[in-house]
């Protein structure tokens, strides 16, 4: 797409998780390139979230590391993580419940906003232009992922295909370089899921990295430049859609465990 | 959690300045001392109420000893002013008396110090650890004001602490030493609190700890440094509640060890929860509530019955308006208003401005 060699933003190097004497994840290694998206898929207990969890600080490797940009993740603390630009969502429903979807946003405009303790206290006139710049930025988001209607309504409230679009609109209000999604269309209806897939498509227009974990086999093939196969913790396979629906051992480890509903 | 209409409450823009008008012309026609008493201890209440609210009831952090970062404001500023010294490892530090005014802003510093300090040692761990850190800091402060004899006579009290003087416009060098202008005082302090609170949780400080009671490892996820902005609203917590011991001492003007006892913890924490916590309102009603409610039951109640009464009011009030009397105000009060609207509009169009929660 762009002219300049592709250069990668997130590099996992052997990394390895254990939880006690279970090896979720064993020596694992890929890397995603700038403007890339790369879908990491696997059966159920792959390690795909286990994955997320160790890149994005909720949990320490064993040994290896993520590296954001060649800088080493380990030992940052996720809103770290977050804050050099690589920011995650949840496999689980994951908002903030007791708050309306635009507080939800305006939550998640956190980066964009530079305003301390005592500039809110003295009202400082700066103050309120960035407020004005965050509000309007909000509703900007809501739009985009097409659930400015429930403006007003309290997340927990809202539809649950609705709550995972606002799980990625969470995200993407933090204008992350890169953008781990966790199973994000589980749960949506076929409707939902197809007008997701061009939202994904629009977020990587906006020059935004993508790492998808996703079940849904027409979705991922449909979207991803790269795909990397993930069965018991180890990497079986990686490369462009098109050769791993072909590839035997992702056959098998497909239908050993439970078949794709591509 | 909290319910989300407890932040959107119908209290108009004005409805602060209505209570505010209310409660600063109410001594012109209760002249009644006793009662203006009773209003300016229930005013004290009501500020360290508001304090423990903007920690449990925004942050999430439940602080079973707040009373020690009022029980500290109240020595610090009581010391200051009455004068002390210490044999600091040899070295004696004297400390001269000082303006009352001075004295309590000392205790709101060494009020926040404090909460500062319990913050850095607790909040690595949260939730019970904080909860129980607290509540050992708040024991600990109470035997040493209670052993500390040579600074603090112990249990026999500090007395004899000066009330304020403060210059005045019209009025010139005013010492407070009657009812009217420390019920002034007080309620310019209340009020000034209620907008320190109400300006923070709208703000991203507000927010960022807003988001970390609802979904911590989310809060995280968007960037925010939890730790560091629950350590700031604590220090801005325990400073509040300093400036409440400080307003005790100086209009009491009698402190002993039992201003940090848990029972007072417990008074805000109820006057918090059953007034609703996470809203503006919620410690100032359930404050008035049980601020005044010993009075009005002392004239027929021993005290072991006020205090069933108490109890019983508290769980019946939490039965029936379990997040509180403002939150249930606040949602009949809209239901009411979009039951006289047309029910084919559910979308109000005012609703642009839902997310002021003023
Ligand atoms: N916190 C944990 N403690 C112990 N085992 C865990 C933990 N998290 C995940 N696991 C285990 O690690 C393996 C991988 O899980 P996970 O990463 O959730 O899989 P996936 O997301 O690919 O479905 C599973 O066997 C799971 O039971
Ligand atoms: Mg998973």
């Amino acid at each position: 797409m762009s002219q300049a060699p592709p250069r990668t933003v997130l590099e996992i190097d052997q990394l390895c998780v254990k939880f006690g004497g279970l090896v979720a994840i064993s020596s694992m290694s890929f890397h995603v390139d700038h403007g890339e998206i790369v879908s990491l898929i696997g059966p159920n207990g792959a390690g795909k979230t286990t994955a997320f969890n160790a890149i994005t600080g909720y949990l320490q490797p064993s040994s290896g590391e993520a590296r954001f940009l060649d800088k080493s993740l380990n030992g940052l603390k996720p809103n770290q993580i977050a804050e050099l630009g690589v920011v995650r969502t949840f496999q689980k429903t994951s908002l903030f419940g007791g708050n309306t979807a635009f507080e939800n946003i305006m939550i998640a405009l956190h980066r964009q906003g530079r305003q301390e303790l005592f500039g809110s206290l003295l009202r400082l006139p700066n103050m309120h232009a960035e407020e004005r710049r965050l509000r309007d930025r909000a509703d900007e988001i809501l739009e985009f992922f097409g659930i400015a209607a429930r403006r007003d309504e309290l997340a927990s409230a809202m539809p649950y295909g609705e709550q995972r679009l606002l799980e990625v609109a969470i995200g993407l209000a933090t204008e992350p370089e890169v953008l781990l999604l966790d199973e994000p269309a589980s749960g949506m209806n076929p409707t939902e899921t197809m007008s997701f897939v061009r939202m994904v498509e629009r977020i990587r227009e906006q020059d935004i990295t993508i790492l998808l974990v996703e079940h849904d086999m027409r979705m991922v093939m449909g979207v991803s430049d790269r795909v990397v196969v993930l069965n018991q913790g180890e990497i079986i396979a990686s490369g462009p859609p098109s050769e791993i629906k072909h590839d035997p051992e992702v056959v098998r480890a497909y239908l050993g465990t439970s078949a794709p509903h591509a | 959690m909290t319910s989300p209409g407890t932040n959107r409450l119908a209290m108009g823009r004005f409805a602060p300045f209505a209570v505010l008008a209310f409660f600063a012309l109410l001594p012109f026609w209760m002249t009644d001392q006793y009662f203006l008493h009773v209003l300016i201890i229930t005013g004290i209440f009501i500020i360290a109420a508001i304090s423990l609210n903007l920690l449990l009831g925004y942050t999430g952090q439940l602080s079973l000893g707040h009373v020690a970062f009022f029980g500290i404001g109240s020595y610090a500023s009581a010391l200051m002013s009455i004068g002390f010294d210490l044999n600091v490892f040899g070295w004696m530090l004297v400390v001269t008396p000082k303006p009352v005014w001075f004295c309590i802003l000392c205790g709101i510093f060494v009020a926040g110090l404090a909460g500062w300090l319990i913050g850095k040692v607790s909040f690595k761990i949260r939730g019970a650890y904080f909860v129980i850190v607290t509540i050992s800091f708040a024991e600990v402060m109470r035997l040493v004001a209670l052993n500390w004899i040579d600074l603090t006579e112990g249990p026999m009290a500090l007395n004899n602490i000066p009330p304020l003087t403060l210059w005045l416009p019209f009025a010139g060098e005013t010492t407070f030493w009657s009812k009217v202008p420390n019920y002034f005082l007080v309620l310019s302090i209340a009020a000034i609190c209620f907008e320190i609170v109400r300006r923070i949780v709208v703000s991203r400080v507000g927010r960022a700890v807003i988001a970390l009671r609802e979904n911590e490892p989310l809060a995280m996820s968007v960037g925010i440094d939890v730790t560091r902005y629950l350590l700031i609203i604590t220090v801005i917590s325990a400073a509040m509640a300093g400036a409440a011991g400080g307003l005790y001492s100086h209009y009491v003007r009698i402190i002993d060890p039992d201003v940090f006892l848990f029972i007072f913890t417990v008074t805000m924490v109820i006057m918090v929860v059953v007034g609703g916590k996470g809203t503006l309102w919620g410690p100032i009603v359930g404050g008035l509530l049980f601020g005044i409610m010993p009075e009005a039951l002392r004239e027929f109640a021993a005290p072991e019955v006020q205090w069933i009464i108490y109890g019983v009011a508290m769980i019946i009030v939490l039965i029936f308006l379990p997040q509180g009397i403002v939150p249930a105000v606040g949602s009949w009060l809209q239901s009411r208003r979009h039951g006289s609207e047309p029910p084919a509009t559910p979308e109000p169009p005012g609703a642009k401005g839902a997310a002021d929660p003023s």
